[in-house]
């Protein structure tokens, strides 16, 4: 009866029919059209004059890559978008593990804090940002009101990235959260029960139990905090337009600038495949040091 | 043992406390949102600041619904979303469900094909999906705003993690009924994988209806922006006046708070499926 079984399940899943090709059509079709076809357009253009509304009109070779490269002003952008990833992706984490520790235990009543800790993430970047406005006010701003200082957050260059990158942090908190408080919650309770028979302490649980278990959401949200500071756009071109004196001007928002802005669509597309190679190298690290360090149960 | 009983209730209400206190501390940005939208503009610009006014006001609620049409750029939120989230679950359903019932040659190079898709974020393509969209005069319609999001990687993955979990005999048993592939797919799998498509359903939801960059792009047309364009205009118009700016942000996450605070748990089902392994 299980053999026949078997063979039937065989039998009916090696019939070779047009079916399943059909059923991929619409996805591959359109992950051709709106992903793979742009980006090889996006390298082909990087290699061309183009009109101002995006149209190939001349083969220039390595011309726009050159000249893009050897801008100062280019670089500085890159290491304003590298600064703003490193200060999001530290406070972001600490933070959401930190709320994460805190949840671990499934008790009653905490769904509501649970869900208090998370709201950030549903929202929106306008919203966020007029909010935030509001809070950054020079004059009577309530964060200068409870710190006791006295900064035009958004229009203070030493501190504008600062400024957004408060609000980034705030905003990305709560997803970096669920994320790990489902890897701690993986861990079985009979391991901490024998940690702690084993007399391991709170902190000495965390770091030798709870951290190397959830070791794979680790590495998921440090990934996720790179790549989301490196697509962070609305946030920049709402609270300080890429100013004051380019003090928040990240790779995305010169994208956004050239191709829009200045016409300058080559260039767009050169920032962008810089940008692309930033973020699968941010993917390669990631895969490289979770092979050599996670721990999969 | 009763004093200690009574330590530990102690501890724990405490320990709930200062983790909700936290919690609201954390959020407080939203709720000073929501507070100060009901000022009067001389108080809101007033040091200190008051928190709860005992003459509170919907005159920039008024403003905002009067001069900005909320409504009509909420309206095309939902379209959008609406658009996006029923043919991501349509298409990712058919396409988990060819991955997860059958074999067939080049399987495994086109679910490569869709893997390496992701390793391509949308926002690398963004300005050349722009110049396409353009040219096809697809601008300030709804089709514009829609297409390049019909499907993502992150749908696939969860609607084929489920479809996984139904065993491969009922398959065996409804085609010895009579079943073919395509009934197999709309009378039982589909069906079962309802609890999968909220999830997606709600987190696309989010996703969605908070988008920014693309609407953005490809509306210019009053009428077509989406809300989140319309809070931004607020945002960046000239003359700033901080009530109706947080009347509109109070206006503007209403909805997706609620949706939210309601759906958490589908929510955390859609963002942990296909992202995170182990």
């Amino acid at each position: 009866m299980k053999e026949r079984s078997k063979k039937m399940k065989r039998s009916s899943l090696n019939r070779v029919t047009p079916t399943p090709y059909l059923l991929l059509v619409p996805t591959l079709l359109l992950f051709a059209i709106f992903t793979y076809y742009p980006f090889f357009k996006t390298i082909f253009l990087s290699f061309s004059v183009t009109d101002k509304t995006g149209a190939f009109s001349k083969w220039v070779g390595l011309r726009n890559w050159v000249r893009v490269l050897g801008k100062e002003s280019f670089w500085t952008t890159v290491g304003t978008t590298l600064k703003f990833a490193g200060l999001n992706l530290v406070f972001t984490f600490a933070i959401a593990m930190f709320f994460a520790l805190l949840c671990m235990n499934k008790k009653r009543g905490s769904k509501i804090y649970e869900v208090l800790y998370a709201m950030p993430l549903a929202i929106a970047s306008s919203p966020a940002a007029a909010i935030w406005l509001f809070l950054f006010r020079k004059e009577s701003g309530l964060l200068n009101y409870f710190l006791g200082t006295a900064f035009a957050w958004t229009e203070d260059a030493s501190v504008a990235l600062i400024a957004t990158s408060i609000v980034t942090i705030w905003m990305h908190i709560g997803a970096s959260f669920i994320f790990l408080l489902v890897g701690f919650r993986n861990v079985s309770e009979e391991l901490v029960e024998s940690a702690i028979i084993d007399g391991a302490g709170p902190i000495r649980r965390i770091f030798s139990v709870l951290i190397p278990i959830a070791s794979p959401q680790i590495f998921f949200v440090l990934f996720l905090n790179i790549t989301n500071s490196f697509k962070a756009f609305a946030q920049i071109k709402l609270l300080t337009g890429g100013g004051p004196s380019n003090s928040t001007k990240t790779l995305i928002f010169s994208v956004y600038e050239n191709a829009i802005i200045n016409g300058r669509f080559e260039t767009a597309c050169v920032q962008a495949l810089v940008l692309f190679a930033i973020i699968f190298l941010a993917t390669r690290v990631q895969f490289f040091l979770e092979k050599r360090t996670v721990f999969y149960q | 043992m009763t004093i200690q009983k009574q330590k530990k209730i102690f501890l724990s209400a405490l320990s709930f406390t200062l983790k909700v206190a936290l919690g609201l501390l954390f959020i407080s940005p939203l709720i000073i949102c929501v507070l100060f939208s009901f000022q009067p503009e001389e108080l809101i610009g007033k040091t200190p600041p008051t928190f709860f006014t005992n003459r509170p006001t919907l005159d920039h609620y008024r403003w905002v619904f009067q001069n900005i049409s909320v409504l009509s750029y909420m309206k095309n939120s939902l379209v959008v979303c609406f658009i996006t989230i029923t043919c991501q679950v349509f298409f990712a359903s058919l396409a988990a469900y060819a991955f997860a019932f059958f074999e067939f040659p080049g399987k495994s190079l086109l679910f490569t094909l869709i893997l390496a898709s992701m390793m391509i974020p949308g926002d690398i393509v963004i300005i050349t999906n722009y110049a396409q969209i353009q040219k096809w005069g697809m601008t300030d319609k709804y089709i514009g705003l829609v297409l390049p999001h019909l499907i993502s990687g992150t749908a696939i993955f969860l609607m084929r993690q489920c479809y996984m979990t139904l065993p491969k005999d009922i398959k065996s048993a409804a085609t010895i009924d009579g079943c073919g592939d395509i009934g197999f797919l709309f009378r039982i799998a589909m069906p079962l994988s309802i609890p999968s498509v909220a999830s997606l359903s709600i987190y696309l939801f989010i996703l969605i209806y908070n988008q920014y960059f693309w609407p953005l792009l490809v509306t210019n047309k009053d009428t077509m922006r989406t809300i989140q364009i319309g809070m931004a205009m607020l945002v960046s118009s000239e003359r700033l006046e901080y009530g109706p700016l947080l009347a509109g942000a109070a206006t503007c996450i209403l909805p997706v708070v609620i949706i939210f605070i309601f759906g958490q748990d589908y929510i955390v089902k859609g963002m942990t499926a296909g992202s995170v392994k182990g």
